[in-house]
């Protein structure tokens, strides 16, 4: 209605013009005045006569004004300043109360501003790409074959792109290490090889400077490069002046083009973008149109109206026509199954359970502070009954005298709310860090207007849902207060009931809590406490990446010779290092669960089925396993001698011989090139987890390095020796024998196996906190709550020991009453925590979510806690004078 | 905070002023002379209480004021009916005339 708003435009006007209209309404009612009593004299009356008639005929001018206030309409905003300077004032008087309350509230909405700034960041805002829900990856399995996430060829990309009809734009991507030089030391630098359109695919700009063009990908055309938002930041200090410069990588100058925005580190971590012609090996296979090559992820931009599974239905058909068309190229019988998985969906897939779990465990926590607050305020109310009562009988309203309760603890829910902002931005930084674990949107996570927004309301809301639940005594209650010399409330039973009622459920979502964490932290002990199969003490890892470059072939073919040459001579000048004691390579370090190689095997005297064995590729130098003190269960290790074209040899892992060879493995023959070449098994050695201790150890086929050389690969050294004191003369081993040689920094494997489970022990502890704080405030309740009841019934405690009760006697009367409520929460916390346990679940490793060490564990804790709350005030019954309780008035 | 009864007397009130600003503006002292000329001293007002019900109309939107010079050229605040305001005249005067009728109906027969 045009009318009302009107209205209420003219009253929120009167609100800001206040001192004008007041000193206007001054001026007309004086005029008037004058008025009148000119006419009065006119009329034949004397000046004072007139004066007082006109004044007569007017009324009562104070009382006027008022009325004419109210009807400006600005009483309602008159009386809330007044509602809140008073809740001011008497919240300064009590600072013990407000600072616990806002104290508590802000801890509760702190934590739930910052795991909610997370839960908006990556599940709810959209991508930062034009559409984004329409970009997907594709995937490419064999079913049948057990053959998953296949990757692509060039010619199959190819195919695809010029086929499909449900995809707008592929585009290509895959990873490789260049070289950067130049500078003081040379530098490996995570490098993208994408398609030119694959920006255009995302929308994403250059935040300064160009993108990719059709002829960056041109054969012969200068080599460019996009520089990832972080990486600028973080090598180039956030200068513009890059763009323009050319850096010398690997063989090439490279020009920097542009620098990207803040992106998600999606589909990988890379620091440099660059065309797909950059990388030789996928020009190769481009060149010689090896289908077989698959090397590269495809990206694609959903056609608008195309949904993932009509893509994934039509891409099914076009591979398994490609199949058939191209057999060779095609493993017999193996039926594709290819998937478009919108990118959005894959990047949060990981950080989801585990968020809404804290998320869940937040609300939790703010619920039980503000049962808390509640309680507190109800007992300050209380205590307030004279206070209330005077202001009841002096004519304060019903409503006024509850909107004055609500003024207060609003004004205390948005101060907690002003304590939680400031704690969720202290914490900002750590959980970005925490969130980077489980997803690549980790920069998507801010403390934006959304979250403020959120924060306002969680505030406003539980504000109104502690300012609320105490309610209001009855006016009989207040009646007997004011009469009553302390001028204290009495609790009715019913409100002490409501008081118990708090109590009940505090103790049943934080018992639930506990429970909660107690199953993280078991898990997370179980996966600590795993065996990964190898030795972490004084083992160091060392990434090392050679320019491939400069080991080329004439026909830019990797120079199998040159690279293991050096690879051996390194592997020598390195363990004649003094404090050397055993040194190893291989592709990667253990427990890397970003590294995947793994194939399918033909058994020699086996027929060849259409489900191949699998499994992964790992190649190792002689005193790798030496190196992590892997034990050799059969046969030998690699040697120097198994070099190229000295026979074809593996070592297999115990769980692959023990799978396709039954026991004994060595003296067996396999095949992973489709029957080519087969190697024969030299060695069974024991089982290590490659990917994760949370994985049980894949069955693994290791071949000599010196016939699979790689540019980039882990140098693995047990010495005696810190790392720091190592990782100078390993440079100058590699320098020596190539000047190009980026040597990374190196990690001991207990930092490795520290890092690889930060995940579930940073969440376990999370968990933790919010469990203990939980615990914290629920007992405080308790405490209370019990205290109170102890203090209302001091008479009838003196009365029983004066006719003779023991202290015992009157222990176990407040235990009793204390027990109740806490016993009663542990109840309902057990069937609640199998609730929540059922959530948890998917983050367990190695135990039930039904553990019962985990419930029986948090019930001796929370009975613990819920009896030391109920003793401090049991023992202040005990210690109740006689005498002195009854004199009490 | 209203008290009960004063609702048709408030009402009643508006009615008037509006309809003596319907021929044009005119200001507060104005305004009560002709209240008092018009109802031939019958109803007796408080001059003041004039007041309150000016500030209430403004609020709703019926009327305006604006600061003036007066027939003996002196300061005062002068009121003005609107469009919404000349609406409203309409509909009560018309409520007026019907509830003015039916009361007479109900002396006349019972």
């Amino acid at each position: 209605m045009g009318h009302r708003l009107r209205s209420l435009r003219f009253r929120l006007g009167a609100l800001v013009r206040r001192d004008r209209l007041e000193t206007e309404m001054d001026e007309e009612l004086r005029l008037h005045l004058e008025r009148q009593s000119e006419e009065n004299e006119r009329a034949g009356m004397s000046p004072g006569e007139a004066r007082r008639a006109a004044q007569l005929a007017f009324g009562s001018v104070d009382s006027l004004k008022e009325e004419c206030r109210e009807s400006w309409g600005v009483q309602l905003f008159d009386s809330v300043s007044q509602d809140v300077r008073f809740g001011l004032r008497g919240l300064r008087r009590n600072p013990g109360f407000t600072a616990v309350v806002v104290l508590t509230l802000g801890l509760g909405i702190g934590a739930n501003t910052a795991i909610f700034s997370v839960v908006s960041g990556i599940l709810l805002r959209p991508l930062p790409y034009r559409e984004g829900d329409r970009i997907v990856a594709l995937r490419h399995d064999t079913p049948n074959t057990n053959a998953s996430d296949l990757g692509f060829s060039v010619p199959e990309l190819q195919d695809l792109r010029r086929l499909s009809t449900s995809l707008d734009v592929v585009s290509e991507y895959h990873q490789m290490n260049f070289t950067l030089l130049g500078g003081a030391e040379p530098l490996r630098v995570r490098t993208a090889v994408v398609s030119a359109g694959f920006f255009d695919m995302l929308g994403v700009q250059p935040a300064f400077g160009r993108g990719f063009r059709a002829e960056d990908e041109a054969h012969g055309a200068e080599a460019v490069l996009l520089l990832s938002h972080a990486y600028w930041r973080q090598a180039f200090g956030g200068d513009p002046g890059v763009v323009g410069r050319r850096f010398q990588m690997n063989d090439k100058p490279h020009l920097v083009i542009g620098v990207l925005p803040p992106l998600p580190a999606f589909p990988g971590e890379d620091d440099v973008f660059m065309p797909a012609t950059a990388c030789p090996f996928r020009e190769r296979a481009a060149a010689t149109g090896n289908r077989q090559a698959r090397l590269l992820s495809g990206y694609a931009r959903l056609r608008p109206g195309a949904t993932p599974e009509a893509a994934r239905a039509e891409l099914t058909a076009l591979m398994a026509g490609l199949a058939q068309e191209h057999k060779d190229a095609y493993t017999a019988g193996a039926v594709p199954a290819l998937a478009a998985d919108p990118v959005r969906e894959l990047m949060v897939r990981d950080a989801r359970p585990t968020f809404l779990i804290l998320l869940t465990t937040v609300g939790l926590v703010l619920l039980i502070a503000c049962a808390n607050v509640a309680n507190l305020a109800l007992a300050r109310l209380f205590d307030r009954g004279k206070e209330i009562a005077v202001r009841a009988a002096l004519g304060a309203g019903r409503t006024r005298l509850l909107r004055q309760l609500l003024t207060e603890s609003t004004i205390l829910a948005l101060a907690g709310g002003v304590v939680g902002l400031l704690f969720a931005a202290a914490t900002h930084g750590a959980i970005v860090g925490f969130a980077a674990r489980f997803t690549p949107r980790a920069s998507d996570v801010q403390l934006d207007g959304s979250v403020l927004v959120f924060t306002l309301a969680i505030s406003l809301l539980s504000g109104l849902v502690f300012g609320s639940l105490p309610g209001l005594p009855s006016a009989e209650l207040l009646a007997r207060a004011a009469s009553s010399d302390d001028g204290r409330l009495t609790a009715g039973p019913g409100r002490q009931r409501v008081r118990s009622a708090l109590v009940v459920a505090q103790v049943a979502l934080s018992f639930t809590l506990v429970i909660a964490a107690a199953l993280l932290l078991r898990s997370f002990a179980k996966l600590r406490a795993v065996d990964p199969g190898f030795q972490v003490e004084n083992v160091v890892a060392v990434p090392i990446d050679v320019n491939w470059s400069s080991f080329l072939s004439e026909e830019r073919r990797t120079d199998v010779e040159r690279l293991s040459a050096f690879h051996v001579a390194f592997q020598e000048r390195v363990a004649a290092l003094p404090g050397m004691l055993q040194v190893g390579s291989a592709y990667t370090f253990p427990l890397n669960n970003q590294f995947r190689n793994d194939g399918s095997l033909l058994i020699e005297g086996r027929e060849a089925t259409a489900n191949p064995s699998r499994a992964e590729f790992l190649g190792t130098s002689p005193d790798y396993f030496r190196a992590l003190n892997v034990p050799l269960r059969e046969g030998r290790f690699f040697s120097l001698d198994d070099r190229r074209g000295t026979g074809d040899v593996v070592i297999v892992s115990e769980s692959l011989a023990r799978r396709e060879f039954g026991g004994s493995a060595v003296g067996g023959r396999l095949s992973f090139d489709r029957g080519e070449t087969w190697r024969t098994v030299v060695g069974v050695v024991g089982d290590i987890r490659q990917a994760a201790l949370s994985e049980a150890p894949r069955p693994t086929l290791y071949l000599p390095f010196a016939q699979f050389p790689s540019f980039s690969f882990s140098l693995i050294l047990r010495a005696s020796l810190p790392p720091e004191a190592l990782v100078a003369s390993v440079r100058e081993a590699a320098r020596s024998l190539a000047p190009d040689t980026a040597v990374g920094a190196p990690r001991t494997l207990d930092q490795i196996r520290h890092e690889s489970i930060a995940s579930p022990r940073l969440t376990a502890l999370l968990l933790s906190l919010f469990a203990g704080l939980a615990l914290v405030i629920a007992a405080a309740g308790l405490s209370g709550v019990l205290a109170y009841a102890v203090s209302q019934r001091t008479r009838e405690i003196g009365v029983r020991v004066a006719l003779g009760a023991a202290p015992r006697d009157v222990l176990r009367l407040v235990m009793r009453q204390g027990m109740a409520p806490l016993l009663a929460g542990l109840a309902l916390g057990v069937v609640a925590a199998l609730g929540l346990s059922r959530l948890v679940s998917r983050l367990l490793f190695g135990i039930e979510p039904t553990d019962p060490l985990c419930f029986g564990g948090s019930l001796a804790v929370l009975l613990a806690v819920g009896v030391l709350a109920c003793l401090l005030p049991a023992r202040r019954a005990v210690a109740v004078e006689p005498m002195q309780a009854l004199r009490l008035p | 905070m209203e008290k009960p009864g004063l609702d048709l007397l408030q009402g009643t009130l508006d009615l008037l002023v509006l309809r003596i600003l319907a021929p044009g503006p005119q200001h507060g002292w104005g305004i009560s002379q002709r209240l008092q000329a018009s109802s031939q001293e019958v109803l007796r007002v408080n001059q003041g209480s004039l007041y309150p019900a000016l500030y209430r109309l403004e609020r709703e939107g019926w009327i305006t004021a604006e600061w003036g010079a007066s027939d003996n050229n002196r300061r005062a605040r002068f009121y003005r009916l609107t469009k919404a305001g000349r609406r409203q005249l309409e509909a009560e005067t018309e409520t007026w005339q019907r509830m003015t009728a039916a009361v007479a109906r109900v002396l006349q027969t019972a």
